[in-house]
């Protein structure tokens, strides 16, 4: 009998501990993007953001270590120091200035958000996951998951109509392309990957700027107040 | 360890119930004392509940005039489900035993519905408010929560090849690569939240609570009395260590298990065994203490998690995770 069971085990085969916990790091990254779906709070969408960029610090860390690649080290530092430390602490400054606390509003249910963000992710996991892209330092399935973070930010971008959200759907964007980037070329010159993160810094000045002038405007961070006409 | 006479399979089988049936109810005292503790209480004692129960059986059952037959064949019924469950699954050994490979988890599942069910129907039929209440959001309830426990199946039986937890547990024994491929995690927090809603615990249920209004599973035994609500309660301790059972020795800790049928292996998995219920226990009423109870149109969100969860494992394990 007890034969009959190790015989049937594995069907899927089992990845190595290395690639179940590069994947396991990056399913937590996907994760942190749906909570930030649901969260009532832009303060709490902004903390998930520093979460989940510290998690991406922690998998490039994790595959420097493990793939012996030290330029990875410098890209977590920056990680670890700009977005999950100075983007959000900057982020929450703008916020208190404007005294806004809930998430505007949401065209859809939180629930119904969710269903639609499974749905993407299952598309982009199967779509991209199954590209025929092998890489050295992260499986194949890294990437699917990495293409979902992107989808799924893009309906939080989309479906939820305040300047906050979509200031940190763009900045966790970010995040899912950075952690594309672990798992195509993790050997990608240092250089590159340095002007990934001008790049956030600019979006961070562009999305402040809007945020300001928007709330002195409104008063508010939705931005269904940007429908009506000033006559 | 081969320590004692060696007992045939069969004895073993008689054990794993045994062991669910005796130790259950100490083991809800047990957790109700930890939770006092945090919330800065004496609490009742460890064995409040076996009190409880003998006190109950010693009362008279009162039926509400509406109530036919169905209303006390239900505990009844409900008991002989859970009486039923620990035979499928490995309470004590990690090799299969002769009634083991009977059912599978969709058919454990099956049984536990069937009480939960049954439950149901008795609360229905007595014409109380509160009880009828409480028995329709528990069908409800646990209609949304079928998804997520289809879909961690469907990860099981996409790791192991067979629906049989016995094979998933022994998949998670075979190496640490087992216990750390995202499919394992996410299949073992989505049903750590199916055994969250299926406890009554926070954040679906107040486990202890006196309000109505509040209630899910709770509501529906409100009309029984005496034996009956003796049977219910016990049931639903037995139904709690089950799910324990679950969660410890198929997803989460599969060690510790006796892996021979001498009396003394299987006395210590019974021993090791209560342990982890025990620790998983304070886990629970660790979340009791740390966050609030939802309301109740917001249960949905929980449950939309949990298929999330759900949905990813047998995503990832189809490209490979």
């Amino acid at each position: 009998m007890n034969a009959v069971l190790v015989a049937a085990t594995s069907t899927v085969a089992v990845p190595s501990t290395f690639d179940g916990v590069a994947e396991s790091l990056t399913v937590v990254i996907l994760l942190s993007e749906f909570a930030m779906l649901r969260a009532p709070l832009s303060r709490s969408q902004i903390r998930l953001y520093s979460f989940q960029s510290l998690v991406v610090s922690i998998l490039a860390a994790y595959i420097a270590a493990a793939k012996g690649l030290p330029d990875l080290y410098a890209i977590a530092a920056l990680s670890l120091s700009l977005k999950a430390v100075v983007v959000p602490v900057v982020v929450l400054r703008l916020l208190r200035d404007a005294r806004v606390e809930l998430v505007a509003s949401n065209r859809a249910s939180v629930t119904s958000m969710t269903l639609m963000a499974i749905a993407l992710a299952v598309f982009a996991i199967f779509v991209i996951g199954g590209l025929p892209v092998h890489s050295s330092s992260l499986p194949t399935t890294a990437f699917g998951l990495s293409a979902a973070v992107v989808l799924v930010s893009f309906v939080l971008v989309a479906l939820r109509s305040d300047v906050v959200s979509q200031a940190v759907g763009f900045f966790s964007l970010e995040n899912g392309v950075s952690v594309a980037s672990l798992v195509v070329a993790s050997g990608l010159p240092l250089i590159v990957e340095v002007a990934f993160f001008f790049d956030l810094l600019v979006a961070v000045v562009v999305f402040g700027v809007l945020m300001r002038v928007h709330h002195n405007r409104t008063d508010t961070l939705s931005t269904e107040a940007l429908d009506q006409l000033k006559g | 360890m081969a320590v004692g006479p060696v007992l045939s399979e069969p004895v073993i089988q008689v054990f794993q119930d045994l062991t669910i049936v005796v130790f259950a109810p100490g083991v809800s005292g047990a957790i109700a004392k930890i939770e006092a503790r945090f919330q800065g209480r004496r609490g009742p004692r460890v064995a409040q509940p076996y009190y409880n129960l003998a006190k109950l059986f010693r009362k008279e059952t009162l039926v509400p005039e509406d109530a036919s037959w169905v209303f006390l064949a239900a505990p009844v019924a409900a008991f002989a489900c859970y009486l039923t469950v620990p035979l499928l699954i490995p309470v004590l050994t990690n090799f299969g035993l002769p009634l083991g490979y009977m059912g599978d988890i969709l058919g454990g599942g099956f049984i536990l519905a069937l009480a939960g069910f049954s439950i149901a129907i008795a609360a229905a039929e007595t014409n109380a408010p509160y009880a009828q209440l409480g028995s329709s959001r528990a069908m409800t309830f646990s209609a949304l929560i079928e998804p997520t426990i289809l879909f961690v199946t469907f990860a099981v039986a996409l790791i192991t090849a067979t629906d049989l937890p016995y094979a998933e547990a022994a998949a998670n024994r075979t190496s640490l690569a087992a216990v750390l491929r995202p499919a394992h995690l996410l299949a073992a927090v989505a049903f750590f939240l199916v055994v969250l809603n299926d406890t009554g615990r926070i954040p679906v249920e107040t486990h202890s609570g006196t309000l109505e209004f509040g209630m899910i599973d709770e509501a529906r035994t409100l009309e029984h009395s005496g034996p009956a609500l003796a049977l219910l309660q016990w049931g639903s301790n037995m139904k709690q260590l089950i799910l324990y059972v679950i969660l410890i020795n198929v997803f989460i800790a599969p060690w510790g298990l006796s892996g021979s049928r001498a009396l003394g292996s299987v006395a210590l998995a019974i021993v090791v065994f209560l342990a982890k219920a025990l620790a998983v226990g304070f886990v629970f009423t660790l979340i009791d203490n740390s966050f609030s109870k939802l309301r109740l149109f917001k249960i949905t969100e929980f449950m939309a998690g949990a298929f999330l969860l759900a949905v990813l494992a047998v995503l990832v394990l189809f490209v490979g995770g």
